[in-house]
């Protein structure tokens, strides 16, 4: 009903119009991807390992001289720390789930087939299930009988079990539902070694925490690594004994021998916080960008806003004199800026949907789903609505007695 | 008159304060977002070593047997076998092989435990080729880079915690595991932003190499390179130290430095030449182009050492500068038009429009000014806040006598670019109109 009126005097002062729509468009098109982006990241970073995060800690030993016994001194180890009070299990590991650096071995379900499934290759002479609390769905864990020692310097690579995540036991056989007793070939340095599955996990993050699914592709080899390097990891009973178990697992490991070093001892929530750091940091620095937007596109439309009623008191005094209700003006300046804030937000949704593509030239960056769109233009709707009201409950403050007055 | 109209743009900053405030916040936060982000894209983007970046080649050679491996393949990409080889044919002025390596460091005294360092295994021409400040003593010799003799070039603050001073390292021996090195020389702090020599395994922005050891003595003494060892190329991989140098594994950087620009497509013949001679014995089964070289700049562009994170945060902060902007065209317009009858007086008493048009432009640029001060010291803060929450950006979130005048520049010609149309419109006020309503 008042919309034409509005509208015709919209197109007199266009100006202030076009630049809060402006404003509103852009403001739509950069928190849309924004938020997007945000979502992405988050979620990236908080994707489960498998792994029971909050009691499970290692500790990293770097040897400063040859150490012969290597295999005696991981024993007496593993040993050491299962005895720290507190401590549930502990293992040997050839890698950290998020750790950044470790092992990826090809598995193929053919002998010499080189298209083969690149999964992160634990070993460790100890129970990763039972230290991680990993959940076997399938299977069982390793016999005592199943292990082996590995010494990269004099010898080739042996198995004969392997225990695999849900993920890489779908990448090798995606129609089956069963697949232990299952015959896999992994390819080593030495050739295709055939390993029989005993046991499926549900999920195990490999060490490089990829952004794909393949993040929880791998497999655990029964093996002793005689390798100079030790990482331990270690569980314990609960949450709150953590830093008193670290310090004493640390200072027993340290008695030990004096000729290795410490290199890390860190939870694995803390590896998970330095693993996603640059991603939070992107979604921290977006979701400022947002809150940035959102204020500035709000004073934006505050500002002008309150220049308008300033400018028309005396339109607004000579409408009440003609009889106009206060709830009259008070929907007159709604409606004018909902009208403008709609502009606005048609034109950010082109333009949203153009600085994606933009976006999705320049980084790899998936495409802007819809809702993202939808849910930014209801709130880019609602502030402005909000932000108008306030000036707008000025104009209809402004009383009759306005229109006599001369300036 | 510029100086007249300058004092009353700053005194027109104190009319209606509330406009002012909101409008200098507005800029200086746009700003800032805009500085901080390109300050981080700048450092991450810009020439470890402008001067001869474009003689300085990094080697590929793709020894698999089906072409090209990807990017995050790439980065360690010579087998031993091949840098042994090419080292003696000596192409070019310079060429030094490289690979990581994480010796400890014992230094027999009771007040400091051993510690691990990070550190490279190079050829001599090394500190010569990238140009490493010495702060005493030099490289080693041609003989010892032959004998693999153990000497090693330490940085300066590891000749401070072990021997007290640059100085006094010269000489002196140095043991890394249990074998004593001596000190040839000590680099002053040399730490190229990003680390183009050797991107294994590193941050490409994090802390620089504290020794430097021989690739000879490294071999011989069977140090495990620190960095990734690729080994997808196939062909068998003996047991031991021995096996890894005769593999067809890539684990080493080789970097040749030409006497010219131009000399670089003679550099990738010798290296096909090299690829020819050794197909002879079997070896780089693809039949297709497996060499490359690149310059310094192409090698960070093609192992993406700016991550399109640091794009993306740019792109949308200067979409967020762009609504800033928006915003302040607004407020301005809102600060001028107030004004109307000022102009009104002034235009019936005989002034131009062009001497108006001057006067509110420059009014915008004082914003602009302020704003600039302001949006500096948001940057300054922004980058802080940003070197404190992520330990990779503490090195490039870092403010340069360039970034910090372009700051100003943005800030200044962005309030003018904003100040166009209020001006513009300041200017067409008719007088007529506005003295009559009075």
């Amino acid at each position: 009903m008042e919309i034409r009126p509005i509208l015709s005097a919209l197109l007199r002062s266009r100006t202030g119009a076009i630049l809060i729509a402006a404003q509103v468009a852009l403001t739509l098109a950069i928190v849309s991807n924004a938020l997007f982006v945000v979502n992405d990241r988050l979620a990236l970073s908080a994707r489960p390992s498998g792994v029971d995060e909050s009691v499970v800690f290692h500790i990293d030993l770097s040897p400063t001289r040859d150490i012969d016994d290597v295999a005696a001194m991981q024993r007496l180890d593993v040993d050491t720390l299962r005895a720290v009070p507190g401590v549930v299990d502990a293992a040997w590991s050839n890698q950290v789930p998020m750790g950044m650096s470790g092992w990826g071995l090809g598995l193929s379900h053919k002998e010499e087939d080189e298209s083969l499934v690149l999964a992160a290759a634990w070993a460790s002479p100890d129970s990763l299930v039972n230290t991680l609390g990993l959940t076997l769905v399938e299977g069982r864990d390793f016999l005592p009988s199943e292990y082996h020692e590995f010494d990269m310097r004099r010898g080739a690579m042996h198995a004969e079990s392997i225990i695999v995540t849900r993920r890489t036991a779908t990448q090798l056989f995606p129609d089956e539902t069963s697949v232990v007793g299952r015959s896999v070939f992994m390819r080593t340095p030495a050739g295709f070694l055939p390993v029989s599955i005993v046991g499926v996990v549900e999920r195990l993050k490999s060490p490089f925490a990829q952004a794909s699914d393949n993040a929880w592709s791998g497999y655990i080899l029964p093996i002793r690594f005689l390798g100079q390097g030790t990482t331990y990891l270690v569980r314990v009973d609960r949450p709150d004994a953590m830093p008193a178990v670290q310090r004493d697992a640390e200072a027993a490991l340290l008695g030990l021998r004096r000729d290795r070093v410490l290199a890390n001892n860190r939870t694995l929530s803390q590896v998970r916080d330095v693993r996603y750091a640059p991603q939070r940091s992107v979604a921290g620095m977006l979701i400022a960008v947002t809150i940035g937007l959102l204020l500035i596109t709000g004073s934006g439309v505050v500002g002008m806003a309150s220049l308008w009623v300033a400018q028309r008191r005396k339109q607004i005094g000579t409408r009440r004199a003609l009889g106009a209700t206060r709830a009259a003006i008070l929907r007159y300046f709604l409606t004018e800026n909902a009208l403008i804030t709609s502009a606005g937000i048609v034109l950010g949704l082109i333009l949203g949907i153009v600085l994606n593509n933009v976006l999705v030239g320049q980084i790899e960056m998936p495409r802007l789903p819809l809702t993202y769109l939808a849910g930014s233009a209801a709130v880019l709707w609602l502030l402005g609505l909000v932000a108008v009201l306030g000036p707008a409950w000025r104009a209809a403050a402004v009383p009759p007695a306005v229109a006599t007055r001369a300036a | 008159m510029f100086a007249y109209y300058l004092r009353l743009g700053v005194s027109n900053l104190r009319r209606n304060p509330a406009l002012t405030a909101l409008m200098l916040l507005t800029l200086g936060v746009g700003v800032a977002a805009s500085m901080a982000t390109l300050t981080v894209l700048h450092v991450m983007s810009g020439d470890p070593i402008p001067h001869k970046s474009e003689r300085l080649f990094s080697v590929v050679l793709d020894n698999g047997p089906d072409g090209e491996r990807g990017p995050s393949q790439q980065q360690n990409l010579v087998p031993y076998r091949d840098v042994r080889e090419l080292k003696d044919g000596a192409f070019g002025l310079r060429q030094t092989g490289l690979y990581g390596i994480a010796p400890a460091i014992d230094s027999g005294r009771d007040d400091l435990p051993p510690f691990f360092a990070a550190g490279s295994a190079v050829h001599r021409d090394f500190f010569a080729m990238f140009e490493t400040p010495f702060a005493a003593g030099g490289a080693w010799t041609d003989e010892a880079d032959r004998d693999g003799a153990r000497v090693v070039v330490i940085e300066r603050r590891v000749a401070e915690r072990v021997f007290g001073s640059a100085a006094a390292a010269v000489g002196e021996d140095l043991v890394l595991g249990e074998t004593p090195f001596q000190v040839t020389g000590v680099l002053d702090g040399w730490s190229p932003l990003p680390r183009f020599y050797r991107l294994s395994g590193q941050d490409p922005f994090g802390d620089s190499d504290d020794v430097f050891i021989p690739i000879a003595a490294a071999v011989d003494m069977q140090m495990d390179p620190s960095g990734s060892i690729n080994c997808s190329a196939g062909g068998a991989l003996e047991p031991g130290f021995d096996g890894l140098l005769r593999s067809e594994c890539s684990w080493l950087n080789y970097w040749i430095e030409t006497a010219t620009v131009a000399e670089a497509d003679a550099l990738r013949d010798h290296l096909r030449a090299h690829v020819e001679e050794q197909r002879r014995s079997g070896r780089f089964p693809y039949q297709g182009e497996v060499v490359s070289a690149r310059n310094v700049m192409q090698w960070l562009d093609f192992l993406q050492v700016v991550g399109s994170d640091v794009r993306l945060q740019t792109w949308l902060a200067f979409g967020f500068l762009l609504v800033c902007l928006v915003n302040i065209i607004g407020l301005l317009l809102a600060k001028f038009t107030a004004r109307s009858s000022e102009i009104g007086v002034r235009r019936a008493l005989g002034a131009p429009r062009i001497e108006l048009f001057k006067q509110y432009l420059i009014e915008a640029g004082v914003v602009g000014f302020a704003g600039g001060a302001l949006g500096l010291l948001l940057t300054v803060s922004a980058l802080w806040l940003m070197a404190s929450q992520s330990p990779n950006l503490e090195k490039v979130a870092r403010m340069d006598g360039t970034m910090l005048g372009a700051t100003l520049a943005l800030s200044i010609g962005a309030a003018l670019l904003a100040g166009l149309l209020p001006t513009w419109r300041a200017s067409q006020v008719r007088p007529a109109a506005q003295l009559k309503s009075q």
